[in-house]
This record gives C-alpha cells, structure tokens and sequence, in this order.
C-alpha cells in the first residue's frame, strides 16, 4: 500500500486540476449563473478561472509539484493541499445541489453535463488516501538566525502579509455589505484556501519560524500588529459595515481575553461571564446622560468607564467569594446562577436602571476635539469610513486587555493562578494563597469585561439585557477554547470566527447556529487544545510533548519514560 | 387560603416535571461526572416525539380515545428521547472519556444548541411554538377550593410513581449495584467484571426515558412546545439536582419538589412576583451551594489524587 502512495497523489492531483477545470453546475442556479461562469463548459472560459476554480487549480498544481519533488517532509504539506481542495470541492458542490435543486445540477441534466464538482471531490479524497499512506516524518524546523534588521524586515512582510490575507479573507466574494448570493460558500472557499495555504507554510516550518522570530522582537512584533490594526480603515474593509464588524469582534475579544484570565490561567470555568459586560454597560449608559437614564447626570466617558469597570468588578468579587467554598462544576453552576439572576433582574428593570425590555435607547455618541465617533473623518485628504474613531478607541481597548493579560501571565500572580489551575491543593500547600488569588482573578475578568460594556453600550448607542444572555456566554466561552485556552492569539482568532462567520454566512443564517453547536463538538473531539495552544496546555491536553511530537510515536522509542509520563498525567 | 393551597398544588405539579428531567442529570453527574447540559433537549426532543407520534402515526378517531393515544405518544417520545441519548453518548461524550473536563462540557453545550437548532429547522412548524393536544382527561378536577388540570395530576403521579421505581431499581438490582460501584471507584469496578460502557449507556438510557415521558406530560399539560423549552426547564432541573445533591437521586426528586414549590410560591408571595421566580430559585441554589456545597443529600466531595 505504500508504494501506492505517490502514483495516488499524483493521480488525485490530475483529476482535481481537471475538475477544476470542467463545468461545474449544468444550468443556471435560482440566484443566476454561478460565480465566474462556473456553468460554463470548460472551452468556454479556458483562462478565465477565478475564485474557487483558480484556488482548486492552484492546489492540484501544488499537490502534483510537491508529489513528483523531492521533498523531505511532504506527508504534512499535502495533508494540507489535499483538505484543502476536499473543502472546496465539497462545499460548492454541495451548494450546488442544494440551491440548484437537486444531484442533475452537478451530473447531467437538460443534455449539459457537469461533473467538475464531482471530480474533484473524488481528486481531493485520493489525493488524501495517498498523503496518508506516506511515511511519516518529523516537523521541518527552519534554524538560520539573520541579522536583526532583515529578521525586523520578514516580520513586518510578515504581518502586512497577515493583514491582507485578514482582509481578503473578510471580503471574498467582493461584497461590502451588499449580499452576494453566493457569498457563503465563496466565503467558505477561500478560507479553505487560506488554511491550505498556512498548513503548506507550517508544514515547511515557516510559520514556526516568524514565530520564533516574533518572540525574538517581541517589542517590536507588538508595534508592527498595532501599526497593522490601526491600517485596516485603509485598507478594503474602510467601510462603514466592516467599521462596525471589527468594531463588534474587537469589542468581543477584549472580553474574551477577559475570559480567557479566569478560565485559561486560573481554570475557574465561568457559565456567566457576559453579566459583567452588561453591568459595565448599564453604568455607563446610566451614566452617559441618555435620556432614559436613571441618573440625570453626564460623566467623561473616561470616568464613565472607569466606574463601569469598578463597578463591574466589584460585582467579580461578589461571585468570585463562593470560590472560597465551591469548587470546580459547582463554581461553574454559581457564575451560571449569577449570569440567570442578571438576566432576569435587568430585563425586569431593577431600579428603573436598566430599562427592562425597553433598554437604555439613545445613549450619546462620543465626541472628542469635536469629532463625532459615529461620523465619517477626512484625514489629510483621505475619506475615512464612519465609526472609524470606535474602531480605533476599541483597537486601544484590545491592545490596554493585551497588555494586562500578558504583563499578568508572566507574573507572580499570573503563575500563582497557573499553579491553582493545575492543582489547587498543591499550590496551596506550596504557599500558593488560593482564596485571595481566585477572587482577585474573578475581579481582574470581570473589570475588563466591565469595560468592554462599556465601550460596546457607547457604540451600539443601546443598553439592552438581550445582548448579555446565556448564549452570549457560552459563545465567549467558545470563543476562548476554541482560540486556545490561556493565549492572547487564541481569544482573539475565537472571537473573530465565532463573530465574523456568521456575518459572512448569512445566506446560511438559519442553519448556521446548528452547524455552531455541530462545530464545538467536533473541535472538542479532534483538537480540544484549541486552534492556537498554550505550549503546556497543549502537552496536557493533547498527549503531545512541548515540541509537538506525539507521546505514541516517542512510546515506540522509550515505552518506559512515556508510561511514567502517561502515570504521572492520570 | 385557597390560594396557599392552589400554589402549593401547582408547585408540585411543576416539581413533578422537573424531577423526571432531574434524575438524568444527576444520574449522569453521579457516574461520569459530567454536567450533561443538552439534557434539556433530549426532553425536548422527547416532546416531540410524542407530538409527531399523535400527528403523524394515530388515526384521527383513535386520537380522541387518551388510553391509547397518551401510551402512545409516552413510548414514542421516550424512543425518541432515547435514541437521540444514545447517539450523543455513543459519538459526542464516549470519545472525550478521558478528555480534561472542560471538554466534554463544551461539547455538552454544542450538542444542546445542535439539537435545538435542528428540531427547529427540521420539524415542521418549530419555528414558533407548536399547539400540544391535550391527550389526557381534558375535565380538571376540583378538591375543595383548588382545582387541578388532570394531566397535572398525572404528571405528578407519574414523576413519583417512576423515582420509586428507578430508587428501588438501583438500591436493589444487580444492574443497579454495578451502577452504583461504576458511580463510587470506576476502575475498582472494572475490575470486579462490571463493564462501564454498559452501565453509563445504562444510565443515558434511562434518564433519557424519563425526560422523554417527562417531556409529552409537560406538553399535554401546558399545550404548546417548541425547541426551547428545554433550556429552560434543563436548568430549572439541573437546578434541582445540585440542591438535592448532585449524584443522589432521592436527592434530584426532594430537590426538584423544593424548586416547584418556591417557584409557585414566590409567584405570590415573594417580593417582585412571577417576574422574580427565577430570580429567587437561583439565589437559593447559590445559598445551598455556598453554605453545603453537596447539596441537601449529597456526600461531602472527596478530593482524589
């Protein structure tokens, strides 16, 4: 079977490079033609691949160049271009025949014939069964250290590189609020493009290595992203709808990393989280001068943060105190109890200070030197979209959250809450105080996230308990496991999928709430240890050793040391 | 008077409900230690079962005569119920065994807004909530002041009549006994020949039929479903099984008469009203949790190396 390896590659390969080339649908779908004549018989547009066609045809190119070069470590590189193109292909054509009517849009029908969809599926899948059977071996890693000025050069080519992939990403499809009908599964397409593309890069190491690089200057890695961040308005998301996403996403990731505090370093499982955003939000709305508002009076919002923060704080403290006596599931029921009791007590607009299901309408823009942060600015002769002071002020909040939980993480507080997650007993006995250490964890969350609030109120100019419910919680909680637990990448690329997919799938919007459940399982069961790992999580969590080598294949080299290890994990 | 006694009534009716859906959680809990939040909807999914088994499978005039029609519905939602357990069992939590702990609770919580999305897309009308026949003895009855939706009456009966059953089943069978010896040390039992696979499948079975019975009561006593009733009733019952002492089942049914009893009674007699009722039953679940962490019954959590 081995030796079957290569011609199957090479096989697969051929047949996606046809695939992508052949008709894909044989009539024209409801919604008209499907992207980039995808409908048209191959003669027809010989050169004019776009889109999923181009990416496909790309991959097969890949997948062939890589099956006949030598290479050393080809098993990861073609695993990568062979789920890569299996996505591809089997998301459109499953589109095809579900928005088409039927299996005759994606075989024959009305004397067309259509089989590219089908093609390549079966190119993709052999493609696959060949990657697997090849020999496996270790990950490449790229050694050479350069000189500081061209190591600073390649991050910086790096991160704009990053950026306009991130940029590309979000507008594939080419729409700006507009709907495209065929936006989801274009959407789709190019992530699984991108990921073949990243998975080829860290296959070869690439993506180990300006990583390396990057916690080499870390100062400066941080300077160039923040630079990168603050470019997007200029870039092709400069527009009010992609203003007001990033906005929200930002909003969610300083929360997440909030989250990310109490659950990622701490290990206290947190049910209610979102509460503290939303008493950060009513403070602030109360005390914003709306109309609504129980409070007739009008903070700075600098001041109007800090309370919501402290006060959102407090309130960590206050479920935080149980910690003291509860443990583990039964701490997770508390702050779920908390969260319910929020819930309940705002929308029946407790003190007249949250407006029950009235909410707190028309809370005031912000405004500085002037400047309305809802209105559209001209710097230097460059039209900037509306909303774009939010998305900078929330910028400034992600990166102030950043700061907090890395400067923590690395400090004597941070490995203490480290320590209480690995084993609380121990860390005690080692002088670890837990008691104290748990609180001043539920605080620090609870105060970021009491700030988030109140930005988020000031920007959707709303205060309503409907956006803080259990299902905002759980999606956070997502957000951070899903990103990895206990990193800061982590909870920002959580947030950014978990709030930007639904934006970009739209057209799916009523499954795409069942296929967000049906994800979670599948992440929990293939990679718990989330997209991006905390090195010590991910050897905890995975079987893995700290250099991302499985524990099974060092058994085969010393089965004794990997069953003191697999003892000791138990 | 009259309405102490009518609160007190509807209370215990309601804690009925809940301690069907109780026992599976605390039951799971007892054994793998997992939280299994999409509990709620395999009540759920059980009350649609009963509800498509009425529609779809009677005849319309053997729908009019409830001693056939309300058996039923009874055994067609628990199948459902039961079937959608055991293939959440079988391939979201029996993967994640030995998974840290938070995984097989993010899971628990996927597969919960899975089910609901996909009974919401997928049955026909789901989309609002659904009209529930009324299959039992549509007459209520009236003891002295208070009157009592019959199908309320059988919803309690039934909730005690079945937690009996089930305390006696696992005080006294031998299944019973390895359930309880899996609960208690999972690798001690293993090694006495009890296989733990057949137990926890065990045990998702039967808190699965329960809820699914549980759930076609609920909806001939309230007449009208939809995919999100057992969120709600899922924590109310979860609720329940922790203040009784998670893993105890006495405990779950003690536990979920308590949370009916203070919801009904709050509705009049606490400060806030209905709008408040939650409000009050979380509060206690957090007094209870603080002040005796394993609950009213529970034993006091051992801490392992």
């Amino acid at each position: 079977m081995k030796a079957m390896a290569r011609p199957l590659i090479i096989v697969g390969a051929i047949v996606v490079i046809i695939g992508a080339l052949l008709p894909w649908a044989t009539f024209v779908l409801n919604d008209g033609a499907y992207p980039d004549k995808a409908s048209l018989e191959f003669f027809d547009a010989p050169f004019g691949l776009t889109s999923f066609r181009l990416y496909l045809e790309l991959l097969g190119l890949a997948g062939l160049v890589f099956a006949l070069v030598p290479l050393r470590d080809r098993i990861r590189v073609l695993k990568a271009v062979g789920w890569g193109s299996a996505g591809i292909a089997v998301i459109n054509t499953l589109f095809i025949v579900g928005d088409g009517g039927g299996l005759g849009a994606v075989t024959v029908a009305d004397g067309h014939s259509a089989f590219g969809g089908l093609a390549a599926t079966v190119g993709a899948a052999l493609l696959l069964v060949g990657a697997y059977q090849l020999p496996k071996a270790p990950l490449a890693v790229i050694k050479p250290r350069l000189p500081f000025w061209a190591e600073w050069l390649i991050l910086l080519v790096a991160f704009v590189a990053l950026l306009l992939l991130v940029t590309e990403t979000l507008t594939a499809g080419g729409h700006s609020g507009v709907s495209d009908p065929y936006i989801g599964p274009l959407f789709l397409s190019y992530l699984c493009a991108a990921g073949a593309l990243l998975g080829v890069l860290w296959a070869f190491g690439v993506t180990k290595w300006i990583s390396d690089m990057s916690e080499r200057h870390r100062i400066f890695s941080i300077v160039v992203l923040l630079l990168c961040a603050v470019a997007v308005p200029f870039t092709s998301l400069g527009n009010d709808y992609w203003m007001t996403i990033t906005a929200n996403i930002g909003v969610y990731a300083a929360t997440a990393i909030g989250l990310n505090i109490v659950v990622g370093l701490a290990g206290l499982l947190d049910l209610g989280y979102v509460a503290f955003m939303g008493i950060g939000a009513f403070v602030a709305a109360n005390l914003s001068g709306a109309v609504a508002a129980e409070f007739g009076i009008r903070l700075p919002f600098i001041v109007a943060a800090i309370a919501a923060g402290i006060v959102a704080g407090i309130f960590g403290a206050v479920v935080g105190s149980p910690t003291l006596r509860v443990r583990g599931d039964y701490l997770a029921i508390v702050t779920l109890a908390f969260g319910e009791i929020f819930v309940r007590v705002s929308q029946n607009n407790i003190g007249g200070l949250t407006g029950g299901s009235n909410a707190i309408p028309n809370i005031p823009d912000l405004s500085l030197f002037g400047a309305q942060f809802n209105d559209s600015l001209t710097i230097g002769g460059i039209q900037l979209p509306g909303g774009v002071l939010y998305y900078f002020l929330i910028v400034l909040l992600v990166a102030l959250v950043m700061f907090v939980f890395g400067n923590l993480k690395n400090s004597r507080i941070g490995r203490a809450w480290i320590a209480i997650r690995e084993d609380e007993d121990v860390a005690r006995a080692m002088g670890v105080k837990t008691g104290k250490l748990k609180i001043l964890a539920f605080m620090t969350g609870a105060t970021l996230a009491g700030l988030a609030g109140a930005v988020f109120a000031h920007k959707l100019a709303t205060a309503s308990y409907d956006s803080f419910q259990f299902n905002q919680s759980v999606t956070l909680l997502a957000a951070v496991i899903l990103g990895g637990m206990g990193t800061i990448p982590g909870a920002v690329l959580g947030a950014a999928l978990l709030f930007v997919l639904p934006e970009e799938l739209r057209q799916f919007s009523d499954y795409r709430l069942m296929f967000f459940g049906l994800a979670l399982v599948v992440i929990m069961r293939f990679r718990p240890q989330g997209l991006i790992a905390d090195r010590h999580r991910r050897a905890e969590l995975a079987d893995e050793d700290v250099t991302g080598e499985s524990l099974d294949d060092t058994a085969i080299k010393s089965p004794v040391a990997v069953a003191g290890v697999k003892e000791a994990g138990a | 008077m009259g309405t102490l006694l009518q609160q007190i009534a509807n209370g215990l009716i309601f804690g009925g409900l809940i301690a069907m859906v109780a026992l599976g959680y605390t039951m799971v809990y007892g054994i793998i230690q997992l939280i299994n939040f999409a509990h709620g909807e395999v009540f759920m999914t059980g009350a649609f079962g009963g509800l498509a088994v009425y529609s779809w499978l009677l005849p319309a005039d053997v729908q009019q005569i409830w001693y056939v029609a309300l058996p039923a519905m009874l055994v067609g939602g628990a199948i459902v119920a039961l079937v959608i357990a055991l293939l959440m069992e079988r391939f979201a939590y029996r993967p994640l065994r030995n998974a840290p702990r938070l995984a097989p609770l993010i899971t628990a919580l996927g597969v919960s807004v899975f089910l609901q999305e996909a009974m919401r897309i997928f049955f026909p009308g789901a989309s609002s909530a659904v009209p529930f026949p009324n299959a039992f003895i549509t007459a209520p009855l009236h003891i002295g002041s208070i009157t009592i939706p019959a199908s309320g009456l059988l919803m309690l009966v039934v909730s005690v009549v079945l937690s009996i059953v089930l305390e006696t089943y696992v005080n006294g069978s031998r299944m019973g006994r390895a359930m309880r010896a899996t609960a208690q040390d999972p690798d001690t039992a293993r090694l006495m020949g009890i296989n733990p696979d057949r137990v926890i499948v065990l045990t998702f079975g039967i808190g699965a039929v329960l809820a699914g019975v549980g759930g076609v009561l609920y909806g001939s006593y309230i007449h009208n479903i939809d995919p999100y009733i057992g969120f709600q009733n899922g924590l109310f019952a979860f609720a329940a099984a922790v203040l009784g002492g998670i893993g105890s089942i006495r405990g779950a049914v003690i536990g979920a008469f308590v949370i009916g009893l203070i919801k009904n009674l709050a509705d009049i007699y606490l400060p806030g009203g209905t709008a408040y009722d939650y409000v009050w039953i979380f509060i206690l679940l957090i007094a209870v949790l603080v002040f005796r962490p394993q609950g009213l019954f529970g034993e006091a959590e051992r801490v392992r190396a």
